[in-house]
């Protein structure tokens, strides 16, 4: 790869560093403004009541409280939010920006103080008054699916938000006929995003210009503009957005919450700059939450253990409420599921349910759930025939003969690799000789485990996609290249920031598409002002989508800049010129050689010297493109793990984890490992450690980092990667993008893993965390059997495509 | 989330700080380490009126020696604990035990004073202080007196410290020749309280038993000696089989607290593993 | 409710502010001295974002009140290194992409410039120990760890 491209796929560390290592970063806290007022919010103790009484007074008193609102006021300042798109099945639903009537979680504001600094506004916010009267809290999803549950939403007929299926083929036909119909439960806990800098935002009203300038740190700059201008009734002109650095998004930074909102509100109302500051507890108790899934398979199999068609039934607590679609998990997992394998009949049903809980927002791989659930339900297929696991995946798995492959729902598989990532990983981890060590452990009455999970990640979605979805908003990404008269490089796109090393990536798209040095070229981003109105980060669609607007837009100003070199230089035919790290070169003779021009000399021209331009060109060197990726793009990886159990504690130590991933080109390997890292990171922290717990009245059990534990450096592994790189051959420089798949590869490798250790005992784990109380609680009383293990030397041998 | 206001007091000496303590009772709270007292505080979950700063009083940090015991300050930090020579080669239980405490950072800031007045049913120094029968010197603004560890952790993060009281030193047994000691705990994560920690130190002569100490601690609300179990052991055969039987006694015997995230069976099959750890690795640190 | 007058020595020199006591040192290094490289990420001594050093050993800012460091020497991430001049560990981290969003990291910095003077040799499970009690969500932590042997080595070496 590296051959193709001089700077994609650049090794140079980050550019973004040195200011983040001194500790000269601006995040959002960082940002000092004169006379800025604190807010703080006072919440619900309740998981759900209705609101009696609001009494301020008391709080009023307080010396350096400058106000206290409540959320009729914030009514009168801003619209209802609205969440219906029209697809069948999904209940439109609207939300208040600071509840009026009732509280639907416990931590759900109900008023905010406006007071000159914070410790002053939580004094004040402990003396309002509130008088709620309780109701009976939902708080759990199959509590939901009782009609007769308490409404968490009054307007809606159940706590049923979304049902969506669909079936494909005949599922049924194809159960009646099986060999055998393998059924696995996956049950996944409710987990938080926990970005290490929780969320915050400043609102700076310019009565003068009528103009809100809301400092806050977002994924998505453009779409929460619009959506912040809308909601205040302003034109989205009169409101500027601007995010700093940020620490960490993994998605809770994309929705404009019902706290910023009220701050900017607010801001404009008492016409003096606002701001909040989000602390832990308020984080762990009221921002967003996801994953709270339950799944069921039903897989029809042959004797060799070829599916022959796929059962799948999700049910989802999605809390109170929605700050996203709530049919999102339908249209993306329930899609995807089936991944690389061939299976024509399959049909799903999914059901998202409300509850007496914090709203769901995307978590890092919202879809986490598919690629545990798909080969767990291989692993199971595995256990119940006698078979080798792996056996069972090349029997199903497409190879690169199939492709492009159209799966049940209609997805098409092209340019990936699964096959070779799952051969790469189990060459690396040495899988038959895994299995003897694992057979000789079992002996010493040690359980070893190895999970395998292959993962096809929906990366870049389009528009196309979103339309057939039925969900609003568009898949493009927009870019700008100026090139300044000195030959500066300027770039931005709609991108935003929130760690993934951004300004290294995009600056070799850029530099790779112009012809210049990485390091001259300049990335701004988050500041909706300068940037162009793109989509945002979210997803995985950082590298596609960004770096790939980015690497078109640049091969334009290529193409300008070699015209007018070309025209400098008295050539008829700019082919015969390319520019290299600020260079123009010309071909004489079959050789390059140095053209005596520099991109500053271009640019020169282009801005002062117009009459020396080719005919009809345009001055300056400014551009401007938007690119609409391919309805879908993917990247896959295969992920391994091996586990030691330890049967007495339930106790588990993950000996060994490696990953064959194929992400495509590579905007920079450096970040791109970083990603992985950090993404199977979040996987198997999510996986062992973390839990959003409810208790029955909905009292959030895991309120500080005490309760919601996530994995420090002494429980995770070290992460071996190996890398892979087919180019899709539809996007900008073959690009395919990641971040995402290293979490659902964590969660279905480890839980995979642990099956494979508990297998001796007759027993498998179906929820997470995969607690050791948890293990030990499917191993007490049992005694390992006879386990002569899956028969390697099969194994051995890959399968034969039918 | 901001703590609420306190006035704030920094004195120079162990009578000032007396004095401030009496004068303030019960709603004044001596600052040691803070590594416990200020997140309660931040969270608005402890908010005393006023706040003691000991840190000052650099006279309450030491480790001793006073005939056949270990005179340690109560200000003396857990990273000092697990590093001392003498703490180290005359209670090693203490040692170990702190060097599981928390992290790097925590053990910097954190005292043994500031622990064991704490009394968080899973700590690590109070299990500890029961199982080796340590002795707590209390002050006061106009007394002392000596409080047996057994004594002085009255229920989950309750102790015998009356308001206006401080722990000024800890007295520890010092090791006797042909005793060795080991600590085990079991948690979720690197650092985190103990779900089950087991402390035990055996003294043998000749292969049998002289003394057995057996301490468990996170089963309830206080950490516990097993002395019945442990007098049981006094002459018997240091073998594996013994080891086995003191393990299993234990998980019978401990009283253990019904806890929504763990099992009381857990937590009793944790205490009968770690138990036998812990004498097995003190018995093979006899052996060496 | 009173403020009084503080006064702290903070990477050499001398910050005096008014403040009430229950001031947490975190905000006031932010505030107060101007110094908003220490992060605040949990304010109840978990995640490790907020560690300075006083008078050499690392201290979770968001646990200390500001008034308690009144004769100390407070250490910030801005007496590390600096434009063109990082610390070796600094260095080591940008080399090894040890940082991705940079929250965590003047935290971890400051806890492993004072944890590699007292250990300039330390094992990989005394690395992943120390910073056990620094969270990172976006790392995995890997690369931090390879960045502290470097940094460690590279010491060694020089010294």
């Amino acid at each position: 790869m590296s051959e193709a491209f001089r700077h994609i796929g650049s090794h140079a560390p980050r550019k973004e560093d040195e200011r983040l290592l001194t500790g000269r970063g601006c995040y959002i806290d960082d940002i000092a403004v004169p006379g800025v007022l604190h807010a703080t919010f006072v919440r619900s103790p309740h998981a759900h009541a209705r609101i009696r009484s609001i009494d301020t007074g008391p709080a009023l008193e307080v010396p350096g409280v400058v106000a206290v609102f409540t959320g009729p006021d914030l009514a009168a300042w801003t619209t209802r939010h609205r969440m219906a798109p029209p697809i069948d099945g999904l209940q439109p639903v609207e939300m208040d920006t600071i509840p009026v009537a009732k509280v639907r979680f416990q931590g759900d504001p109900v008023a905010c103080v406006v007071a000159t600094d914070r410790y002053v506004a939580e004094d004040a916010a402990e003396l309002v008054q509130v008088e709620y009267e309780v109701l009976p809290a939902v708080t759990s999803m199959w509590q939901a699916l009782d009609p007769a549950s308490p409404l968490v939403d009054e307007t809606l007929p159940a706590n049923l938000l979304s049902h969506q299926h669909a079936a494909h083929g005949d599922v049924a036909a194809q159960m009646r006929q099986a060999h055998r119909v393998v059924e696995s439960e996956f049950s996944q806990q409710r987990q938080t995003h926990l970005p290490i800098e929780t969320r915050g935002c400043i609102g700076v009203w310019d009565e003068g210009r009528q103009h809100l300038t809301f400092h806050v740190g977002t994924q998505v700059p453009h779409p929460y503009r619009t959506a912040l201008a809308a909601r205040l009734r302003l034109a989205e002109s009169q409101v500027t957005v601007i995010s700093p650095d940020v620490g960490g998004g993994f998605g809770q930074k994309i929705a404009l919450y019902r706290e910023e909102l009220a701050v900017a509100a607010i801001a404009r109302h008492l016409k003096r700059p606002v701001r909040w500051r989000e602390d832990r507890l308020e984080n762990l108790l009221a921002s967003s939450q996801a994953r709270e899934d339950f799944v069921r398979t039903r897989a029809a199999v042959d004797a060799q253990g070829r599916v022959l068609a796929l059962e799948l039934e999700i049910v989802e607590d999605f809390g109170a409420y929605s700050f996203y679609p709530g049919n999102y998990l339908a249209r993306v997992v329930a899609m995807i599921l089936t991944g690389p394998y061939r299976i024509r009949h399959y049909r799903y049903d999914v059901k998202v349910l409300l509850s007496n809980k914090v709203g769901n927002g995307p978590m890092r791989a919202p879809m986490s759930i598919t690629s545990w659930v798909m080969e767990g339900t291989l692993d199971a297929i595995a256990r119940e025939l006698a078979l080798d696991p792996v056996a069972v995946r090349r029997i199903n798995m497409v190879g690169a003969a199939d492709l492009p492959y159209t799966m049940a729902t209609g997805e098409v598989l092209a340019d990936i690799t699964p096959r070779e990532t799952l051969e790469a990983a189990l060459a690396a981890v040495g899988y038959e000789a895994f299995r003897a060590r694992q057979r000789a452990a079992r002996e010493q009455g040690v359980y070893l485990g190895l999970g395998v999970c292959t993962v096809v990640e929906s990366t870049t979605y389009g528009s196309k996609f979103y339309k057939s979805a039925g969900i609003p908003g568009s898949g493009h990404e927009a870019a700008w290249v100026r090139i300044e008269p000195s030959g500066v490089v300027n770039a931005s796109c709609g991108l935003g920031a929130t760690g993934q090393g951004y300004e290294t990536a995009l600056s070799n798209a850029v530099a790779e598409g112009l012809g210049v040095a990485p390091d001259g070229v300049r990335i701004q981003l988050g500041h909706t002002d300068v940037a162009p109105y793109g989509m945002g980060s979210r997803g995985a669609r950082g590298g596609t989508a960004g770096g790939g607007t980015l690497y078109l837009c640049a091969q334009e100003a290529r193409a300008k800049v070699l015209a007018i070199a070309a025209a400098r230089l008295g050539l008829a035919d700019p082919g015969e010129l390319r520019m290299i790290d600020g260079r123009i070169e010309r071909r004489a003779g079959g050789q390059w050689q140095d053209g005596g021009l520099t991109l500053a000399d271009v640019a020169r021209t282009a801005y002062l010297d117009p009459l020396a331009l080719p005919p009809g060109m345009a001055p300056g060197l400014e551009f401007h493109l938007t690119y609409e990726p391919p309805p879908m793009t993917y990247s896959n990886s295969t992920h391994a793990c091996e586990v030691r159990l330890d049967p007495a504690t339930g106790a588990l130590r993950i000996e060994r984890y490696l990953v064959a991933e194929d992400c495509g080109t590579v905007l920079s390997p450096v970040v791109v490992e970083g990603q992985q890292h950090g993404a199977i990171a979040m996987g198997l922290s999510g996986a062992l450690f973390e839990h959003v717990e409810y208790d029955q009245q909905g009292q959030n059990l895991s309120g500080t980092l005490a309760d919601y534990l996530v994995a420090t450096a002494c429980e995770l592994p070290r992460i071996e990667v190996i890398s892979m790189h087919t180019p899709n051959r539809a996007t900008p420089a073959g690009v395919k993008g990641m971040a995402e798949g290293g979490v659902m590869g964590a969660l279905g490798a480890v839980a995979n893993a642990v099956n494979d250790a508990l297998a001796p005992f007759g027993v498998a784990a179906t929820r997470h965390p995969l607690t050791p109380m948890s293990l030990r609680e499917l191993l007490r009383g049992r005694r390992p059997g006879v386990a002569p293990g899956p028969a390697a030397a099969e194994a051995s041998r890959p399968a034969t495509i039918e | 989330m901001k703590p609420a206001a306190f006035e704030y007091f920094r004195p120079v000496s162990i009578e000032d700080a007396l004095r401030q303590l009496a004068g303030f009772a019960p709603e004044g709270k001596l600052i040691a380490g803070g590594q416990s007292l200020a997140p309660m505080m931040n969270m608005r979950l402890a908010r005393p009126a006023q706040l003691i700063d000991v840190n000052d009083l650099t006279e309450l940090a030491y480790v001793r020696e006073a005939g056949g015991w270990l005179r340690i300050g109560a200000l003396t930090r857990h990273h000092e604990l697990a590093a001392s020579a003498l703490v180290r080669r005359h209670c090693p239980l203490l040692a170990q035990a702190a060097q599981t405490i928390g992290h790097y950072a925590i053990r910097q800031r954190g005292t043994i004073g500031g622990s064991l007045a704490h009394a968080d049913p899973a700590a690590q120094l109070p299990l500890v202080a029961v199982t080796l029968g340590v002795r707590l010197h209390l002050r006061r603004q106009d007394g002392e007196r000596t409080v047996d560890a057994g004594d002085f952790f009255l229920s989950a993060m309750t102790t015998a410290l009356a308001p206006d009281e401080m722990i000024e030193w800890i007295e520890v047994p010092k090791a006797q020749p042909g005793e060795a000691a080991a600590f085990r705990l079991f948690n979720r994560r690197h650092g985190d309280y103990a779900i089950i920690a087991a402390a035990a130190t055996v003294e043998c002569e000749g292969g049998t038993v002289r003394r057995l100490r057996l301490g468990v601690g996170g089963a309830a609300a206080v950490p516990q000696s097993l002395r019945t179990l442990a007098e049981a052991a006094r002459g018997r055969l240091a073998d594996d089989g013994w080891v086995a039987e003191v393990a299993q006694a234990a998980a019978q015997q401990v009283a253990v607290e019904e806890d929504a995230r763990v099992s009381v069976q857990y937590r009793r099959e944790l205490t009968e593993l770690l138990v036998g750890r812990a004498l097995g690795r003190a018995l093979t640190r006899l052996r060496a | 409710m009173d403020r009084q007058s503080i006064t702290l020595t903070v990477n050499g020199r001398n910050f005096e502010f008014a403040a009430e006591p229950r001031k947490l040192l975190s905000d006031a290094l932010r505030e107060d001295c101007g110094l908003t490289g220490t992060h605040v990420g949990c304010e109840h001594g978990v995640c490790g974002a907020c560690t300075v050093l006083v008078d050499g050993q690392p201290v979770r800012a968001c646990l200390t009140f500001a008034i308690q460091m009144e004769g100390h020497e407070i250490s910030t991430i801005e007496s590390v290194g600096g434009h063109g001049a990082l610390s070796p560990l600094q260095q080591a981290l940008h080399e090894t992409h040890g940082l991705q969003c940079g929250f965590c990291t003047p935290g971890i910095v400051m806890t492993f410039e004072a944890f590699l003077r007292a250990n300039p040799d330390p094992s990989e499970e005394e690395i992943r120990e120390a910073l056990s009690g620094n969270l990172c969500r976006c790392t995995g932590y890997q690369n931090i760890v390879a960045a502290i042997r470097l940094a460690a080595a590279r010491i060694r070496e020089s010294a």
